[in-house]
């Protein structure tokens, strides 16, 4: 049922239900830099926890956002073929999106159309944001412009891991988002699954209510 | 005592790493042979790069000698060692930016990863540095940007 969908048993997702525990995923091709952006927005703070079979490295982070403080586990992922099956762990219950591609290497521009589709697909609603990095290998990339994220209404930034420019303030804005999504999710599903939730525990006994349950949740247009 | 790296290679046999460089003072140029020893085709090259960076008798002539690029000899030198040819392994280094690197195992991408890291380095701009500035922002927008040759009007969900 939908508590499978990427079940990872050393890592228990159902926290990111509660209110102070926020999940954003870093996206994107083989070294594209993620990890790099990862570790220069934290600093000393960088302490990742590795899930090598899972191809996943967990990062902690707590942060002030308005008046509240929030933890926020930066997931991030692997972009090699082979762990593709572990994509649905991935997107399970992420509150924001954080796509990076190489501005060295244009494949990986062009694979962001297929990350953002799948992204879409367990995640309709979520903040996302597309990440141009490595301007720091040439600079005159930052007089184009990159259309892709423009087209779907996603913010875009030029950013470096290496000197730093922008990774900050990208990393803000987007826990800010995540936040603010959290406490108002206009993902239809996330809704659903909450309600299927709740259901379960009033109706944990009885089967064949919980079957019927799972087909809606696998059709949600027919609600 | 001071010298200056000029280049750095690799000798198949025996094992050792080659180095030219200028004695500072006097301005000679010298050639050193340093043996690798104990390096097996099954060794860690980043180890063993990082021991021969630290060792007592090689270390002030390997100063101007990053540690990637003695990662890459060691490579070169194992990959010899499991008798793989130069050329294999200078193309395993070699970026080319249309390769999809996700479909790589883990040890190709790592030689790229290395490749990449070079640039890295030399960009970085560390805590310790003088001009840190943590919160580094950069503002690019610009009234007329110029339409990037990656976006082609065929494209879909471009």
């Amino acid at each position: 049922m939908a508590g499978d969908v990427g079940s990872i048993p050393e890592l228990d997702q159902k926290k990111y239900d509660s209110d102070e525990q926020v999940k954003i995923i870093c996206l994107g091709d083989s070294a594209v830099g993620k990890s790099k952006l990862m570790e220069r927005f934290l600093m000393d703070e960088y302490r990742p926890q590795q899930l090598s079979t899972y191809a996943l490295t967990l990062y902690k982070h707590t942060a002030t956002v308005g008046n509240k403080t929030v933890a926020i586990d930066f997931w991030d992922t692997a972009g090699q073929e082979r762990f593709q099956s572990m994509h649905p762990s991935y997107y399970h219950k992420a509150h924001a999106c954080i796509m990076v591609f190489d501005v060295q290497r244009k494949v990986t521009y062009k694979n962001l159309a297929s990350w953002y589709k799948e992204l879409r697909e367990y995640r309709p609603e979520i903040p996302c944001c597309v990440v141009a990095n490595k301007i720091d290998a040439d600079l005159k990339v930052t007089q184009r412009s990159f259309n892709f994220g423009k087209k779907q209404g996603l913010p875009f930034y030029f950013v470096s891991a290496a000197d730093g420019t922008n990774v900050v303030k990208m990393f803000r804005e987007m826990i800010k988002r995540a936040v603010d999504y959290k406490q108002n999710p206009s993902d239809f599903m996330d809704e659903v699954l909450q309600e299927l939730e709740n259901f379960d525990l009033e109706k944990k006994e009885d089967n064949s209510e919980a079957d019927e349950v799972g087909l809606k949740a696998e059709s949600p247009e027919s609600v | 005592m001071s010298f200056e790296a000029k280049r750095c290679g690799v000798q198949f046999s025996p094992p050792a790493i080659v180095l030219i460089y200028e004695h500072k003072e006097t301005k000679h140029v010298r050639k050193r042979i340093i043996p690798v020893r104990n390096f097996s085709k099954y060794s860690d090259y980043s180890m063993a790069a990082e021991r021969l960076k630290n060792h007592t008798r090689h270390r002030d002539y390997l100063e101007g000698v990053s540690q990637s690029q003695l990662e890459k000899l060691h490579i070169i030198l194992r990959d010899h060692m499991q008798g793989l040819s130069l050329e294999h392994s200078l193309a395993s280094f070699r970026l080319d930016p249309d390769e999809d690197l996700n479909k790589l195992d883990d040890k190709e991408l790592a030689r790229k990863k290395g490749q990449m890291d070079e640039l890295f380095e030399k960009n970085r701009r560390q805590k310790d540095d003088p001009d840190f500035v943590y919160d580094l922002e950069k503002d690019f927008t610009k009234p007329t940007q110029e339409k990037c040759s990656w976006d082609d009007v065929s494209d879909d969900g471009f």
